[in-house]
C-alpha cells in the first residue's frame, strides 16, 4: 500500500521535472536569433528566401511565453524541427536511429548490469582470493582500454585477420536488401526481432553477427565499472551488524551473501546502473562511429559537427526525457528494495 | 553445577599490515550451567572476540591459533570442541544452542527485511522439523473439516501439501523441500512452513514484551526505537532456546531507563529458560545487577574471577581495584586508572598490566601470572596480590 502512494508521488513529479526539462532547452533555443531558428523548421533550401513568412508561421517574433507556447506544441504534436543532415524530420530521425542503438543497448545493458553485479559480489565474497585479483586485474585494464582503441582493435583482429567473422555495420549489403524488400515487414526496426518475426534466419544470423564487437566494446568498458562498484559496496556491506547477526543465526554464507549483502549492496549500483542504460540509449558515439554503426550516437554527432541546430535540440529534449524516465524507474526500483524509501525513514 | 563451556588456551591473533596483534591471549574461561557470567574490562581488551570465538565468527585478518572450546550440548553427551568441529556443525550450533546479542540492535537488523522476517529466518532454519508437524497438525486439521465447497475444491492440495510434509517429516534430509522450493508454483506447498514460522515469531515477540507483535512483525527495523529493536533482536537470539546466551553490550547504546527494562527482561527470560548466559559490559555496576560470575579482562586475557559479591567487596587483583575505584561514586572522586591501555601491536612483556601497576615488583616485568584459586572460587593472576591487604584474602 505504502507503495502505491510512493508511486503516485513519484508519478507526480515528474511533471514539474519534464517542464523544467523542455524550459531548458527552450531557453537554449532562445539563445539564436529568430532568423536562425526558423532555420529549425525549414526543410528545402528555397525556402529561405521567404524566411520572414516562417518566422510569421511559428511566431518566433512574439514575446518568449508566446514563442514557448508555439514551441511545446508543435513537439507534442511530433514536430521538433528538421534535421538538416539526414535530410528529415527530427522526429523520424529518431525513430529512424533509435532503433539501431536500442539494439545495442539490449544485448549490452543487462551483460553489463548483471554481469557487472556478478562478478562485483564473487570477487566481494571470496576477497584477496584469486578470483578477486582476477576480476580486479580484467576491471582496470577493461576500465583503462580508451574505447576507439579497443574497438579498432577488435575489428582488426576478427573483420581483418578473421577476414570477416564480425563485421562493423548494421547488416551486410545483401542482408540490408532484404530487409528492406518488400517480402520482409519491419515491424520494430529492430532486426534481430524483425527477422524473427518474419521467421528469416539468415537476416537474424547477419545482425547478430554485427552486433558482437560493438556489444563487447561497450561491455568491456562498462562492466568494468559496475563490477567495481557492486565489489565496493559488497564489502562494505559485508562489513555491516546485520551480516554477523545472519552468521550468527547459523545461515550458511551463500545466503549471507546474497540475501543479507546483496539486495543492501545493490541500492548504490541501481542509480549507476541507470545511468548506464540511459547512456548507451541516448548513443554511444565513439562506439557506432568505429563500428560506422548508424545509431542515435553516430546521428547526434553528425549534428553537431554539423551544426544542425534542430537536430542538436532535440537530441537534448529526447536525452532530457530520457533521463527523467530513467530515474523515474530508478527511484521505483530503489522504493521496492529499501522499505526506508517507501515508507520514508532515516537512510543510513 | 556442571560446567556448560570450557575455555582453554584460547589465542587470537590478527594479521594486520603493521604486524601481529595478539588479541586473546591464552584466555581460559568456565562457564556453568545456568549461570549468568558477566566479562568485564575496558574498550579493546578483547570482550566481543571471546564472544566470537565462540561462535567461531572472527573473520578475517583474525585467526583463532590455539585453544579449545568445549561446550556441552546435551546433559551427559560429551562434550564437544567447537573449534574443532566442521563448518556445517558450527552453522547448527549458531542460533540454535548458542545464540549471540549485538551492542547495537539498529545494526544487528538487516533494514530491507521485516523483523517478523528476520525472526521466523532462524526458527525456519533450526526448528523445521516442528514447523512440519505443525503444518501437518493444521493440514489434517482443515481436512476434517466441513464439507461445504471450498473444502471440496481445496482438499486435493490439501492432500498433496500433508503428503509432502509427511515426507519431510520422516527423512529431514529429503531432497523434496529443495526441488519443490525449486519450481515456482510448487513453491507455495512450503509457504505453510513460512505461515507457521511466522506465527512463532510473532508468538516470540511477545514474549520479549513487545507490544502489538502482530503489527511490529510487519515493520521494518528503522521504524522501531532503539529499545524495541533490542527486543527484536533478542526475540530472534531466544527463538530457538539456545542453551547459551551471549550479550555482547546489549544496553549500551539505549537510554538509562530502556537499559533497565532490557536488564529485566534478560533476568526473566534467563530464569524462564534455565540457559547460561555470558554477558558483556564495561558497566560493573550493571554487571553486578544481573551477574552471578564475574571475570574482569585485560589486555587479552582474564586477570580475577570471583563470585559477584566477593568481587566487589574483596577484589584482590591490583586492576580489578583500579577498575572499581574509578567507578564514580556518589560523594566520592572516581580515580581514573593511570597509564594507557597497551598498544596491542606491542604488549609488555610478563604480566601485561606492569606499566601501569602500582605494586609491580621484578618477575612481573618477565613472568606472565599463572592463574591460581586462591579462596573457592575466586581465581586470580598475580605475581604480588598480598601485601595492600595483608594477605588477609587468602
Ligand atoms: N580487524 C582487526 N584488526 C586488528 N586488530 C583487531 C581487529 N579487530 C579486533 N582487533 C583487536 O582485538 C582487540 C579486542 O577487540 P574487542 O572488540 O574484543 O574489544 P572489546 O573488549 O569488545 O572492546 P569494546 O568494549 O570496545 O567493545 C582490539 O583491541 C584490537 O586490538
Ligand atoms: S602481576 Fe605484577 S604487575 Fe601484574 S598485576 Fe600483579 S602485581 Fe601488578
Ligand atoms: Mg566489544
Amino acid at each position: 500500500m505504502e507503495l502505491r502512494a510512493y508511486i503516485v508521488r513519484r508519478l507526480l513529479l515528474i511533471i514539474p521535472v519534464l517542464f523544467g526539462v523542455t524550459l531548458l532547452i527552450f531557453g537554449l533555443l532562445q539563445l539564436f536569433s529568430p532568423v536562425e531558428r526558423a532555420a529549425l523548421y525549414v526543410t528545402d533550401p528555397k525556402q529561405f528566401a521567404n524566411i520572414a513568412e516562417v518566422i510569421e508561421k511559428y511566431g518566433l517574433d512574439q514575446p518568449v511565453w508566446v514563442q514557448y507556447g508555439h514551441w511545446i506544441t508543435e513537439i507534442f504534436q511530433g514536430n521538433l524541427g528538421w534535421s538538416k543532415v539526414v535530410s528529415q524530420p527530427v522526429t523520424s530521425a529518431m525513430l529512424n536511429f533509435l532503433p539501431a542503438t536500442l539494439e545495442l543497448a539490449i544485448f549490452a545493458t543487462p551483460l553489463i548490469i548483471f554481469g557487472g553485479i556478478f562478478l562485483g559480489s564473487k570477487a566481494a565474497a571470496h576477497k584477496d582470493k584469486a578470483i578477486d585479483h582476477a576480476t580486479r586485474l580484467g576491471a582496470i585494464v577493461g576500465w583503462s582500454l580508451p574505447t576507439f582503441w579497443l574497438g579498432l582493435m577488435l575489428l582488426m583482429v576478427f573483420y581483418g585477420l578473421f577476414s570477416g567473422l564480425f563485421p562493423p555495420e548494421r547488416l551486410s549489403t545483401e542482408m540490408n536488401i532484404v530487409v528492406h524488400s518488400e517480402a520482409f515487414t519491419q515491424y520494430t526496426k529492430l532486426h534481430i526481432i524483425d527477422a524473427i518475426l518474419n521467421g528469416n534466419g539468415r537476416v537474424l544470423l547477419d545482425s547478430l553477427r554485427h552486433l558482437v564487437l560493438p556489444v563487447i566494446t561497450l561491455t568491456v568498458v562498462n562492466l568494468a565499472f559496475i563490477m567495481r562498484l557492486m565489489r565496493s559496496s559488497m564489502l562494505e556491506a559485508l562489513g555491516k551488524g546485520y551480516i554477523l547477526t545472519a552468521r550468527a543465526k547459523g545461515l550458511d554464507e551463500n545466503t549471507v551473501v546474497s540475501k543479507h549483502a546483496r539486495r543492501n549492496a545493490l541500492i548504490p549500483v541501481l542509480t549507476v546502473s541507470g545511468y548506464i542504460f540511459a547512456g548507451l540509449v541516448n548513443g554511444v558515439v565513439i562506439t557506432e562511429t568505429i563500428f560506422n554503426y548508424k545509431g542515435l550516437g553516430w546521428w547526434a554527432w553528425q549534428s553537431a559537427v554539423n551544426l544542425d541546430i534542430s537536430g542538436v535540440l532535440g537530441f537534448a529534449l529526447f536525452n532530457g526525457v530520457l533521463f527523467v524516465f530513467t530515474n523515474l524507474v530508478v527511484d521505483l526500483l530503489y522504493a521496492r528494495i529499501d522499505p526506508r524509501v517507501r515508507l520514508g525513514g532515516k537512510v543510513t | 553445577m556442571n560446567e556448560l563451556l570450557i575455555i582453554r588456551n584460547l589465542t587470537v591473533k590478527f594479521y594486520t599490515y603493521d604486524g601481529v596483534v595478539q588479541a586473546l591471549d591464552n584466555l581460559d574461561l568456565d562457564i556453568k550451567q545456568e549461570e549468568t557470567f558477566g566479562l568485564v574490562g575496558e574498550t579493546g581488551c578483547g570482550k566481543t572476540l571471546t564472544a566470537l570465538s565462540i561462535l567461531r565468527l572472527i573473520s578475517p585478518p583474525g585467526r583463532i591459533e590455539s585453544g579449545s572450546i568445549c561446550f556441552n550440548i546435551d546433559d551427559g553427551d560429551e562434550p564437544i570442541d567447537l573449534l574443532a568441529i566442521g563448518e556445517e556443525e558450527i552453522r547448527a550450533i549458531r542460533g540454535s544452542k548458542i545464540s549471540m546479542i549485538f551492542q547495537e540492535p539498529s545494526s544487528a537488523l538487516n533494514p530491507v527485511y521485516t523483523i517478523g522476517d528476520q525472526v521466523s529466518e532462524v526458527i525456519l532454519l533450526h526448528r523445521r522439523q516442528e514447523l512440519v508437524n505443525k503444518a501437518i497438525e493444521t493440514i489434517t486439521a482443515l481436512l476434517a473439516g466441513r464439507n461445504s465447497l471450498v473444502n471440496i475444491l481445496a482438499n486435493p492440495m490439501r492432500l498433496a501439501e500433508r503428503s509432502l510434509y509427511q515426507k519431510i517429516a520422516q527423512n529431514p534430509h529429503s531432497l523434496w523441500p529443495r526441488i519443490v522450493g525449486r519450481i515456482p508454483i510448487m513453491r507455495r506447498l512450503l509457504q505453510r512452513l513460512k505461515d507457521e514460522a511466522k506465527k512463532m515469531a510473532i508468538s516470540m515477540l511477545k514474549e520479549v514484551e513487545i507490544p502489538d507483535s502482530e503489527r511490529v512483525a510487519q515493520q521494518y527495523p528503522h521504524q522501531l526505537s532503539g529499545g524495541m529493536e533490542q527486543r527484536a533482536v533478542i526475540a530472534m537470539a531466544l527463538a530457538c532456546s539456545p542453551s547459551f546466551l551471549i550479550a555482547d553490550e546489549p544496553t549500551t547504546s539505549l537510554d538509562v531507563t530502556i537499559q533497565d527494562q532490557i536488564l529485566e527482561l534478560l533476568r526473566r527470560l534467563k530464569s524462564e529458560r534455565e540457559s547460561s548466559v555470558l554477558y558483556i559490559t564495561h558497566d560493573l555496576g550493571v554487571a553486578a545487577q544481573i551477574c552471578d560470575r564475574i571475570g574482569v579482562m585485560y589486555a587479552g586475557s582474564l586477570c580475577e574471577i570471583a563470585r559477584v559479591d566477593d568481587l566487589y567487596a574483596n577484589p584482590l587483583h591490583p586492576y580489578t581495584k583500579a577498575l572499581l575505584a574509578a567507578v564514580p561514586k556518589p560523594g566520592e572522586e572516581p580515580h581514573a586508572i593511570g597509564g594507557t591501555v597497551p598498544d596491542p601491536l606491542n604488549l609488555p612483556s610478563g604480566c601485561r598490566f606492569h606499566p601501569r601497576c602500582s605494586r609491580a615488583i621484578g618477575m612481573c616485568r618477565e613472568h606472565v601470572p599463572p592463574m591460581h584459586e586462591l579462596a573457592s572460587g575466586h581465581f586470580i593472576a598475580c605475581h604480588n596480590y598480598q601485601g595492600e591487604t595483608g594477605g588477609s584474602s587468602c
